[in-house]
């Protein structure tokens, strides 16, 4: 407290740094700058945690089968595959002289493709499709340096489009990299085919990209360097668009309006998730499970619920219009001929009055935000404001995703509703499995006819019957009102003036290693 | 001061013990991470393989042992929810950070509430008294949450002075370190102002008046230095509070501390790194009380004959 003098100094240079530092505050001119609401679990190995970090893992790790804008499958790793066996036996022939990123590992050898299946598929995997992957595949074979055969417990005439298709998490990964760097591969720098490589690392923050050298076989990336940051606030996202700081970055729908104004572009993924109310309580194959002193454990109250809300409206108004009215829990192609319920609160009444409750009755709905699904929340009230009028009187349970995640898989008879996002599964089969199947713990409604049907799906042959009788299963789910369906929305993408071409066709395909640059 | 630093250590060591019973006794209150782990197809025999293998099939009492047990020999176990990473080194990973920004908002803090308070002392009852006053009170008053939204939409992108978010460059250490330090600072502000008038009104000040001394001599070697014993006192409080309570600012700015780390995790119902956190937090806590106690000693003599 002596030296003024040295006081003085301080904050003399406090202030200096404060103005005179360099704002560092727009998008390198080649690098791509992709804002996120979250890295996941940050791991750099397919099997090493949630599809979410497929973001930047997609620009290292290469897939067997590749989607075009339609969803068909296109050859990816594997140049050609056959289907055999009644749907049991799957052969693909891979393309020679696709190189890894580490030259120790030379090019993809049937021995890397069938490690990477057994590691993703292992018990201590933390892929989402780990689990139902392993009741399926039953054995892997390398006959030689170019060919792997799939033999699966049970037919899957969509393992291509699915499981190995680039929308789900069988990236292909150098066997003797992955095997010499042991424990410490999950965080070690990935190795894969892509074409990109991991330039640096920042925990939470930050994750760089940069492109390799020479031509790649399947994408010519633009872009020397892709930078992911980790931004979980949305309103901070959309800073970094206006500012110039961000090239790509997933935003809220009522952002939209903001930012076109402010010269930045949206591209919109299609039906990529889909805002459901799922109703629990109602796994009527399983004593456990089945709550029967529910209201809505009577079908005409679920479809009553169903016909009381205005769908559309609720789209107009929370999803700036970028949905359709739901037919489904989620966006399944075979069920497009389904139609939704429409919005008839009379009908409604009239259902409920026939079920025993002319006055309506009380119920809860849990809701969470999540990502995408801050509107979810939104959507809940907007709901309870049209089911109380016919009567429903809804009370809302503000929580979050793992608790109520929790509570619904822990079994028991549940006795609340909940709002929650459905993804469109590659193979929708596997989707329908999920959410309706006695089996899985996050079935919300179940019956014998509708295991009947699926056990009939499981064991079809037939390509085109298989297409029919999914299709009939989505019309029975619509009719006994497995949930409230609610929309299929799209996913916006607010999109810098920097990026040409980029589009995102399906959930979790996001072809960053595609995005052009603007003239 | 041997008997002091003793005691100190005793303390801080039943506060770590406490702290990390009570931590891993709450966090296990709202569920466990296996639900989350599941993908959505899971079965009831998936999750029973994954109890297994994260061991929580265990009794509570047995996992709490093997835990305390494990951190004594500097292992805090892997995380459950970031690819099985050592917790200990995830969360000393993201600690510079917090305590880089932590120690920049208390800087602010402190150089800016020490003027407003001393300007504020010293034109008591005028405008600029008032006005002072109501710009900390504002400071107290205002969501850190609004104030960085607020800050970003104005310097950072219409005026461009200065980054949104993120880190890396002493320019992104601005915004946050402003939108952290603001709460503080009016607590400072007031501190500073209430001492300062105490001290200006005692005798010792009126005798060195008397004695010819330059008023700012008077009122900054002499007033002063007595009116920062209680800001010293709140200081390791304040850098303390700063660490625990920058989940927002980190998130509005996407700042990768531990703030955001333990949400992250509490979310994810991360046991090993929520433990981890709280446990580090509680220690940087008793070190800045620490520290603020033996800086205590150094200034005021009356306290090293109680020492």
């Amino acid at each position: 407290m002596q030296d003024h003098g040295y006081f003085r100094r301080s904050l003399a240079a406090l202030a200096a740094c404060a103005i005179a530092v360099p704002v560092i505050a727009q998008a390198q001119d080649d690098t791509l700058v992709v804002a996120l609401p979250t890295f996941s679990e940050q791991t750099m190995t397919p099997w090493g945690g949630s599809g979410q970090r497929k973001t930047y893992l997609d620009t290292v790790y290469e897939y067997l089968v590749y989607l075009d804008a339609e969803g068909n499958t296109e050859p990816g790793l594997a140049e050609s595959w056959t289907v055999e066996n009644d749907g049991t036996k799957w052969t693909f022939t891979l393309r020679a002289g696709v190189s890894f990123s580490d030259e120790s590992c030379g090019t993809v050898t049937a021995e890397d493709v069938k490690y990477s299946i057994e590691r993703l598929i292992a018990e201590d995997s933390r892929a989402g499709p780990a689990s139902t992957m392993r009741r399926i595949i039953d054995t892997v074979e390398a006959p030689d340096a170019l060919t792997v055969v799939v033999n699966l417990s049970a037919p899957d005439f969509l393992l291509d489009a699915g499981y190995f298709g680039e929308a789900q998490q069988l990236g292909i990964v150098c066997k003797s990299y992955a095997e010499a760097q042991g424990e410490a591969v999950d965080t070690a720098p990935p190795v894969g085919t892509g074409a990109y490589v991991l330039e640096r690392s920042v925990d939470g923050s930050e994750i760089t990209m940069v492109r390799r050298e020479g031509d790649h076989w399947r994408v010519d990336p633009q872009w020397e360097r892709i930078s992911f940051r980790a931004v979980p606030e949305e309103a901070t996202r959309v800073a970094m668009l206006r500012a110039g700081e961000a090239d790509i970055a997933p935003v809220n729908f009522d952002s939209i309006a903001g930012l076109e104004g402010a010269g930045i572009r949206i591209v919109s993924a299609e039906k990529t998730w889909s805002p459901v109310i799922r109703l629990g309580g109602v796994v009527q194959t399983d004593a456990e499970r089945f709550n029967t002193e529910l209201p809505w454990a009577d079908r005409r109250v679920r479809q009553a619920m169903n016909y009381a809300i205005d769908k559309q409206a609720i789209i107009d108004e929370l999803f700036a219009g970028q949905g359709t009215v739901a037919n489904g829990d989620t966006p399944v192609a075979a069920w497009d001929s389904v139609p939704p319920y429409p919005y008839d609160p009379e009908k409604a009444k009239e259902l409920l009055a026939e079920a025993g409750y002319p006055n309506g009755f009380d119920m809860v709905m849990k809701t969470f935000t999540t990502t995408p699904g801050a509107e979810l929340p939104l959507m809940a009230e907007a709901a309870a404001l049209y089911l109380a009028e016919v009567g429903i009187n809804v009370t809302i349970e503000p929580t979050d995703w793992p608790s109520v995640r929790s509570e619904w898989t822990g079994g028991g008879k549940l006795d609340f509703a909940m709002t929650h996002r459905g993804f469109p599964f590659p193979n929708p089969e596997n989707g329908v499995e999920a959410g309706f199947s006695t089996r899985s713990l996050f079935a919300s409604f179940t019956s014998d006819e509708l295991e009947a049907k699926l056990a009939s799906l499981a064991a079809e042959t037939d390509r085109a019957a298989r297409r029919e009788k999914l299709t009939e299963i989505g019309q029975y789910i619509r009719d006994e009102a497995g949930a409230i369906f609610m929309v299929l929305a799209n996913e916006p993408y607010g999109v810098g003036a920097d990026v040409g071409d980029w589009s995102i066709d399906t959930s979790y395909v996001y072809n960053f290693d595609r995005a052009g640059k603007a003239e | 001061m041997t008997r002091l630093i003793l005691g100190r250590l005793a303390e801080a060591l039943a506060a770590l013990l406490l702290m990390s019973l009570a931590i891993f006794l709450l966090s296990r209150v709202t569920g466990d991470p296996v639900a989350l782990l599941l993908g959505d197809g899971a079965t009831a025999e998936d999750r029973d393989l994954l109890i297994a293998q994260l061991r929580l099939d265990r009794p509570l009492w047995e996992q709490y042992l093997s835990f305390l047990g494990n951190a004594l020999t500097g292992d805090f176990g892997q995380s459950v929810a970031a690819g099985r990473r050592d917790a200990l080194e995830l969360v000393l990973d993201r600690l510079p950070a917090s305590l880089s920004l932590a120690a920049v908002a208390l800087g602010f803090t402190l150089v800016t509430g020490i003027a407003m308070g001393v300007v504020a002392a010293i034109t008591r009852g005028s405008a600029v008294d008032v006005f002072v006053r109501i710009v900390a009170l504002l400071g107290q008053s205002v969501p850190a949450f609004w104030l960085g939204i607020v800050l970003i939409y104005v310097v950072a992108v219409h005026w461009g002075w200065l980054p949104t978010s993120g880190y890396g460059t002493p320019a992104h250490y601005v915004l946050p370190a402003l939108t952290m330090g603001t709460f503080t600072l009016a607590a400072v502000t007031r501190l500073v102002r209430a001492s300062m008038l105490d001290a200006l009104g005692s005798e010792y000040i009126k005798l060195a008046r008397i004695k010819g001394l330059p008023e700012a001599t008077v009122i900054l070697k002499h007033a002063l230095s007595n009116s920062l014993i209680p800001v010293v006192t709140f200081m390791g409080a304040f850098f303390a509070t700063m660490i625990t309570g920058a989940v927002v600012v980190e998130t509005v700015f996407a700042w990768p501390g531990i703030g955001r780390l333990a949400y992250e995790s509490i979310v994810s119902r991360d046991f090993p790194v929520i433990q981890t956190v709280v446990l580090v937090i509680t220690a940087c806590f008793i070190l800045a009380n620490f520290c603020v106690d033996m800086l205590y000693l150094a200034i005021d003599p009356r306290m090293r004959d109680r020492g």
